[in-house]
């Protein structure tokens, strides 16, 4: 019982990291400049379902993010329309630099095959041990849904918790259960 | 000012034996190959450049990004031509060189010069452009020597796969008099995506092409960002004089008579107003007073101690030139215009004012070209100086008297 109510009391404390991502060092290769990557993950441009972040040459994106304090990274969601958007992602803690050559040459730290319900907005639960001390977020959408030889993404969202600055107050509440 | 990482790549096949271009293709080449260094690195001092061959026994990097200039010339030495150009290998293995540079920030760009026919069909050419479109790539093309097979149309191709938001270029450099590097000097592959390139580049052209650089004025922004807003400024001031020159001829007849009483919110356009009275000989006094300020001084400190029997409309229209100049004086002036009309003792406060040493010498300080130690500057307010002296004296006998008249 208590694993469920510590579980549960996890999902409480968790925020958006929207306000934790260094937006200087934001990276995304083989975008359509047209449509980057701000579309996807800036306040605002995310709600909007007509702002899409969408891949040039090919179907495949790489997106670097680097935070401005390290994180424990609990789940994401990624929302895109039916057809078109992201299926296969792999995800790189403190990867820095990455390319399309080498993003297979290492172990993803998680992989996540989104559903249909992923893409409404359900968030895709990780491998929370996995992302305990994140500096920098490597996203690798490798194929969308229908194959097509264009990704679109609409939203990206990072849900965790800040390691320095756990919320003191969320602790005791577990306590008190 | 970009900050990139370039690798260029150099064709040294047996096709650049050709004199079609002087002095013979290769030696051609190599000269672009150094200017381009040299512009590369001058234009940001983080900027790297390295240089790999595409022919002779295989491809091969000579040298890897580097932002020595030194090391980048003299790799050109002992090169030696043969084999065929492998365009495609050299592309890749360019783009490897770039992919492992030390300065991930640094864009990564690639420089082919293509002087043989292309191996490759124009589908692998596209996929090539369409994997560096892929890894933020840009590429730069220079086409040279014989077009057959349609190399044009292939290379056209591959920049097409590759270009982004016109980042990347082609060049074609048809056999002639004309040297490859004077070609290429006003291209973008030099110029960096119009922004305006550097100093080098503009040297360099205004050696080669006689002076035509591409930036306004000569200078460029980015070397003396200073001087090439001083000039822009003073450009605009004088079109403004200019414009106002024109509107005066204009207004000529009407503003004659009511030029002299009228209180403008602007003291420049008063003055311009007092001269429409004059005729084409103020224009003509203007550009004279243009070539010495030093003249114009000594002429307007004259008209204001001279007897308001003067012309207003010549004073004015020496007086308008100087309060172009400086807002400080135009005030001074201006009051000294007003009193002038009104009353002739006025004339003794303006001395008095031009006789205040140190509020005329800063004056003259902020004057343009006038330098207060010049000698004859010294001479004209020593001059004023005494005249101003007797005229005080003048004064203070009147005022004491004045006084005696008042309090009795």
């Amino acid at each position: 019982m208590s694993a469920v109510e510590s579980a549960t009391a996890i999902q409480r404390s968790q925020v958006d990291l929207l306000d934790f991502i260094d937006w200087s060092g934001v990276e995304c290769l083989n975008q359509n400049s047209n449509h980057s990557i701000a579309n996807a993950l800036k306040q605002g441009y995310r709600e909007d379902e007509g702002l899409n972040l969408e891949s040039d040459a090919d179907e495949q994106l790489l997106i670097y993010i680097p935070f401005t304090q390290v994180i424990k990274l609990h789940s994401i969601v990624i929302k895109g329309s039916e057809e078109e958007g992201p299926k296969t992602v792999k995800l790189f803690s403190n990867k820095e630099h990455m390319g399309f050559s080498n993003v297979n040459d290492f172990p993803s730290s998680d992989t996540a095959v989104l559903s249909p319900d992923n893409l409404k907005g359900k968030p895709t639960v990780l491998k929370y041990v996995k992302f305990q001390n994140v500096r920098s977020l490597t996203i690798f959408i490798e194929d969308n849904q229908s194959g097509s030889e264009i990704t679109k993404v609409q939203k990206i969202a990072l849900h965790g918790s800040t390691v320095e600055t756990t919320d003191m107050k969320g602790l005791k509440k577990i306590e008190e259960h | 000012m970009v900050l990139e990482a370039t690798m260029i790549c150099i064709d040294n096949s047996e096709r650049m034996r050709n004199g079609d271009y002087s002095p013979s293709r290769f030696q051609a080449q190599a000269d672009a190959v150094n200017l381009i260094c040299g512009a590369k690195t001058q234009s940001n001092p983080e900027n790297t450049v390295g240089v790999l061959i595409m022919a002779g026994k295989g491809v091969r990097v000579l040298v890897t990004p580097t932002s020595d200039l030194g090391k980048l010339l003299a790799c050109m030495h002992g090169l030696e031509i043969g084999g065929e150009m492998d365009l495609a290998a050299g592309i890749q293995v360019a783009q490897l060189a770039l992919k492992h540079r030390q300065n991930k920030k640094q864009q990564q760009r690639i420089i082919v010069f293509a002087g043989s026919p292309i191996k490759p069909d124009k589908k692998s050419l596209e996929m090539i452009g369409r994997k560096l479109k892929k890894n933020s790539v840009a590429l730069d093309i220079v086409n040279f020597g014989e077009d057959d097979e349609g190399k044009t149309e292939k290379l056209e191709a591959l920049l097409a796969a590759v270009n982004n938001n016109d980042s990347s270029h082609i060049v074609h450099v048809p056999a002639g008099p004309n040297a490859l590097s004077d070609v290429l000097i006003s291209t973008p592959i030099f110029t960096g995506d119009g922004e305006g390139g550097s100093g080098f580049a503009a040297a360099a052209a205004a050696a080669a092409a006689g002076g035509v650089s591409g930036f306004e004025f000569g200078v460029d922004p980015n070397l003396d960002p200073e001087l090439a807003l001083a000039l822009r400024v003073s450009m605009e001031e004088e079109r403004a004089r200019q414009e106002a020159a024109a509107k005066k001829a204009a207004e000529e007849a009407s503003k004659q008579e009511k030029g002299g009483e009228q209180q403008s919110s602007s003291q420049d356009a008063t003055m311009t107003e007092h001269a429409s009275g004059a005729t084409s000989e103020a224009d003509n006094k203007r550009n004279d007073l243009s070539d010495d300020d030093n003249a114009l001084l000594q002429q307007a400190l004259a008209m204001s101690m001279d007897e308001p029997a003067s012309s207003h409309d010549v004073q004015d229209t020496e007086m308008s030139d100087a309060a172009a100049d400086d807002p400080e004086l135009a005030l001074a002036l201006q009051l000294s215009v007003q009193d002038s009309a009104k009353d002739s003792s006025s004339q003794a406060d303006v001395s008095k004012l031009l006789a205040d040493q140190s509020f005329v010498s800063s004056i003259l300080a902020s004057l343009p070209g006038v330098d207060p130690n010049d000698p004859s500057v010294k001479e004209v307010l020593a001059s004023m100086q005494s005249q101003s002296e007797t005229q005080q004296k003048q004064d203070e006998d009147r005022a004491p008297n004045e006084e005696k008249f008042g309090s009795s």
